[in-house]
């Protein structure tokens, strides 16, 4: 429709979306080139002439090699895959219900319910942090991976039930009523009707359900403790983090292989999150 | 918002044909109470009510009494009243971590709201590669926290620093510039950093929002002769207002308790100047002991957010009923 | 369908019928405990790889000779105070936990008594440091089991002060600012971190205190006694010496980050364990100075120069606790009396090479120290010359408190960022009040 100049599109297009990509995705390359660096290299002095921050011409697998054979980290990332995958059902499963039943059904006390679900979502998990260690002590959950599937939807759910609380009052109420007219149940209406329309919505919710499960640092450095059973961030964290070997390297290397399988679920499913996102804000 | 909708209605008319034959089988008396609102109400909530409770309600309870008690690690404490809201109150690593939390949350939300908006735009418009720069963009999203934090610690390091180098070769500095080792640079990297983290999620749901707007609306005001930043102010703002405060709710949230970044970046020094309430609480309750001095410093962040959290629905809500 | 079912269930009742067959047969050769007990044992990583490679392979020695299997966890030192604190309010964890400092005093409700370990081991390896008891000993009850000390020391880089004209390592205070003052000029600043981290930032600021004359309290460790002229002086030398002869950056460093840039070349000297110039060794064909030597070579160790208090520094001392909660705690207490025995920590001892000493004077005569390297000589003795945390009261929770809120460290580290010395004395000395008040 409109037809533009070539150097104002580079000055309002291709310019800025050059400097965003290259800044979002700097830290990216840093964590590459650190993975890839050999040791000898990693710690040259910043003035060095032969400083080549950069790139390194020795690129070694060294790093990744140790990751592997030194620390436990394929285990550590099917724990982390593990919990995160079983913390995110179980607060799909209870946000889905609950998220219907706020939005649909008429019943006393519903605003109520509604709000301190989603205040819960404000409490300071600082707060919680040791009263729920005695709770796991009770349920004797510790060091279990059960200690952080538990714990997790604490924060899980009330962003669950209200994202798809929103995401079910786009969904226009006549479809329900149609499937009703012709002898579904309300419940069927809603397991057969409702839910399969709510399908991006879910998988939005489950998308960041898991990123949010996937990240979390404080609960899975208390609450776990057998080196085998950690998770990717703490075993990181608590095993290459020493004084006077050169751990950048796996740090980093690390920190790459941590993030690939949450990438590779974005990337399947990056549409539907947005589309699962707007429907929920829309409403 | 159309597309799901439409989507929906399809496999619905399809669903149409296979509804009636499984109620025959249904028991009779489950049915009639699964259609009274309220019991399945009661009993669709009753997971959520139950973990909520279970993990979040009980704790909470446990955590403010926590609060109202001299307890330390091994001790258990007696009630001592708002003794330890006081003394927090009366504590000036307490006011510097109390200020660092608005200024952190106040810039680092500005930041992602206009970087988001403007790359949102930017990520809306068709060119080559755009699906793959779209999921790239989500990139720091994705990564552990802790893990990206020390790569951005890496690239702040005293000694080490890459943009040191680069600001040093590109002869804009001749000494060290010191990212992390003074408290206001600290802070502001911090702030960086949390941006860098937040704003792909404000670009992404901000770009859903653009994506619902319907073309033919910027194609008048442009005929209109509406220039582009008029048609983004008058168009494209409007209509987008309802998903940047649900976006902006959320983060002020996640910003204003964050935790994890600071612990790693600085763990609140140098000399507590870069403390945030969550990562004071947590050095004063479990690092030192004192659970409840620590406990009363994590429950002021709580009628903050309840506020600030409220203000925006209510904003919301009044968008909604307009 | 069932049928198979009940034949899996009894298949694996069978195998567990055969397992317990099994322990009551291997029960005549480990009498002590039931089958499948587990010990855990949570310490932080150490900074010298190779000592944790040894406690493990020490742990499944122990589980032959304990009949239960040993674990060892090993965390981030910073990350182990949460753990303690989750632990014992959870009443749940590992069995033993490595204390620093003097964390036995701030966590001593949730200990067991050890008096009996403390004393057999007192017995077995001679007199104690002072340290040790100081860390571990609450009048006559010991809180936990003395392990080691790491020492530490000023390493420096030999060829880089005799360029500036210094052949021996300062003698005062004053010297080392004069020296630093030349290196820094040069571009290789002394370095040193005054961030918030558990080791080498406490262990810089303590003994300035001390060396100028200055006390958090006094002996009856009731009267806040921080607020003293010896404290404001100590403070000014921490600002000129600051701006003179330090790498600012130091604000910002954690313990580990004085170790990779002094291995970088970057600084010129730097208080630590020995623990740079045994990574400095092993690493011999990584790490080379400007020359291209091994830079090992040019590495050498001198104490804190004396300032107008004479000089005492301040090494960490290390501490096994056993914890209250546990359910293991006569397994834990044998397996304790296994490790620390003489036989089996001197295997640990020699790979620490000096890093770590012991806990009593005994290992100052181990043959270890007629073979390691001349600099790491040093090291010795050096446990005796030390204070504790909290001087000069007696050890309690409350110098454990001041020293996990880093007021020492940052009154020093607001003095140099700017705030006026008289003012920074001033705060550290209302909040040590707050505490001991």
């Amino acid at each position: 429709m409109l037809i533009e100049r070539t150097w104002k599109k580079w000055v309002y297009f291709y310019i800025p979306l050059t400097v965003f990509v290259v800044g979002t995705l700097f830290p990216f390359y840093w964590m590459l080139i650190t993975a890839i660096r050999p040791d000898a290299e990693l710690y040259r002095s910043w003035r060095a002439a032969t400083n080549t921050p950069f790139w390194t011409l020795q690129p070694t697998l060294e790093h990744f090699r140790d990751l592997m054979a030194k620390t436990t980290f394929p285990q550590w990332l099917w724990n982390t895959f593990f919990i995160a995958v079983a913390s995110t059902a179980i607060s799909l499963f209870c946000g889905l219900l609950a998220g219907y039943a706020l939005a649909r059904l008429r019943f006393p006390m519903a605003g109520t319910l509604g709000t301190s679900i989603f205040v819960t979502y404000l409490v300071p998990p600082t707060l919680l942090f040791i009263p729920l260690a005695n709770i796991i002590r009770t349920f004797q959950l510790g060091d279990t991976p059960w200690a952080l599937i538990l714990t997790y939807p604490t924060f899980l759910i009330p962003f669950c039930t209200w994202l798809l609380m929103g995401y079910f009052k786009t969904i226009p109420r006549e479809l329900e009523e149609c499937a009703r007219i012709d002898g579904a149940t309300r419940f069927g209406a809603m397991l057969r009707i409702v839910f399969p329309i709510a399908v991006p919505g879910i998988l939005s919710a489950g998308i960041f359900a898991f990123t949010l499960s996937w990240n979390e640092f404080i609960y899975a450095l208390v609450f776990l403790s057998s080196p085998e059973k950690k998770t990717v961030p703490v075993g990181v964290v608590s095993e290459l983090i020493r004084g006077d070997i050169y751990f950048w390297g796996q740090l980093m290397a690390g920190a790459l292989l941590g993030s690939i399988p949450v990438a590779l679920v974005y990337s399947f499913f990056v549409e539907y999150y947005v589309t699962g996102l707007t429907g929920s804000v829309k409403g | 918002m159309n597309k799901p909708i439409a989507g929906g209605a399809g496999s619905a008319a399809r669903l149409e044909v296979v509804l009636p034959h499984p109620r025959a089988t249904e028991p009779r008396r489950l049915t009639r109470f699964l259609e009274n609102e309220r019991a399945l109400a009661a009993l669709l909530l009753a997971p959520t009510v139950l973990v909520l409770g279970t993990f979040i309600a009980y704790p909470f309870i446990m955590g403010v009494w926590l609060a109202l008690s001299s307890t330390s690690v091994g001790n258990v404490g007696e009630f001592v009243g708002m003794r330890n809201f006081a003394k927090a109150w009366n504590d000036s690593i307490f006011r510097t971590a109390f200020g660092n939390t608005f200024v952190y949350t106040f810039w680092a939300t500005i930041f992602k709201l206009t970087l988001g908006m403007w790359l949102a735009l930017l990520l809306n418009r068709h060119f080559r590669g755009k699906r793959i720069v779209r999921a790239s963009m989500l990139l720091p999203f994705i990564v552990p926290t802790v893990l990206s934090t020390f790569a951005w610690r890496w690239m702040f390091d005293p000694t080490f620093s890459v943009l040191n180098w680069l600001l040093y070769r590109a002869d804009l500095i001749t000494t060290k510039l010191p990212f992390l080792s003074d408290g206001t640079y600290g802070m502001w990297c911090a702030i960086v950093v949390n941006t860098w983290r937040g704003m792909p999620f404000f670009a992404i749901t901000l770009l859903a929002g653009l994506q619902t707007i319907n073309p033919d609306l910027h194609e008048a005001a442009s005929l209109d002769g509406a220039n582009g930043w008029r048609r983004f102010w008058y168009v494209t703002w409007p209509l987008l207002k309802p998903v940047t405060l649900v976006v902006v709710v959320f983060s002020v949230i996640q910003t204003f308790s964050d935790f994890q970044l600071i612990y790693v970046l600085t763990g609140g020094g140098p000399a507590n100047s870069t403390h945030l309430l969550a990562t004071y609480a947590y050095q004063v309750g479990v690092a030192t002991g004192l659970l409840g001095e620590g406990a009363a410093i994590s429950l002021f962040m709580l009628p903050v957010l309840f506020v600030v959290v409220w203000l925006q629905l209510r904003y919301l809500r009044r968008m909604d009923g307009a | 369908m069932r049928r198979r079912e009940f034949l899996t269930t009894t298949g694996l009742a069978a195998s567990v019928a055969a397992t317990g067959l099994e322990s009551i047969v291997a029960a005549r050769r480990a009498p002590a405990f039931a089958q499948g007990t587990r010990l855990n044992i949570l310490r932080w990583v150490d900074f010298v790889p190779a000592c944790d490679v040894e406690l493990r392979r020490q742990a499944s020695e122990a589980s032959k000779a304990l009949g239960a299997e040993v674990v060892f966890e090993f965390i981030n030192a910073n990350d182990l105070q949460p753990r303690i604190t989750a632990a014992i309010q959870s009443g749940a964890g590992p069995d033993i936990i490595m204390m620093l400092h003097n964390w036995p005093h701030l966590y001593a409700n949730g200990l067991v008594d050890v008096t009996e370990l403390g004393e057999w081991q007192g017995k077995e390896q001679g007199a104690y440091y002072a340290q040790s008891e100081a860390a571990a000993k609450d009048g006559a009850r010991w809180l936990a089991l003395p392990h080691g000390i790491v020492g530490l020391q000023f390493a420096y880089r030999k060829s880089w002060l005799e360029e500036v004209g210094q052949t021996t390592w300062p003698r005062t205070l004053d010297e080392l600012r004069q020296v630093g003052m030349k290196l820094k000029k040069k571009g290789k600043p002394m370095g040193q971190t005054l961030g918030h981290t558990f080791g080498d930032a406490p262990a810089w600021s303590y003994p300035l205190v001390w060396a100028f004359g200055g006390m958090e309290v006094d002996r009856t460790g009731k009267k806040v006694v921080l607020d003293a002229p010896a404290t404001l002086e100590s403070v000014k030398f921490m600002q000129a010496f600051w701006k003179d002869a330090c790498d600012e950056g130091g604000f910002a460093w954690d313990d580990t980050s004085n170790n990779r840039a002094f291995l970088a070349g970057e600084i010129a000297a730097t208080l630590n364990g020995a623990s740079i110039y045994i990574a400095a060794k092993r690493g011999q064909e990584k790490i080379k100075d400007e020359k291209g030597e091994p830079m090992v070579k040019d590495i050498q160790h001198g104490p804190i120069p004396n300032g107008p208090a004479g000089t005492h520094g301040y090494h960490v001392a290390f501490s096994h606790a056993v914890m209250r909660y546990g359910k293991n705690v006569k397994l834990a207490k044998d397996f304790l009396t296994w490790l620390h025995g003489k036989q089996q920590f001197a295997k640990w001892f020699e790979v620490a090479e000096g890093f770590s000493v012991g806990s009593t004077k005994y290992w100052e005569q181990h043959p270890m120290w007629e073979r390691v390297d001349p600099p790491m000589k040093i090291y010795r003795q050096a446990a005796a010359a030390s204070r504790m945390i909290g001087y000069a009261g007696p050890p309690s929770a409350r110098a454990t408190e001041a020293y996990t809120k880093y007021i020492i460290v940052d009154m020093y580290a607001k003095a140099c960022q700017g705030t006026k010395a008289e003012d920074a004395v001033k705060w550290a000395a209302g909040e040590l009040s707050k505490i001991y008040g």
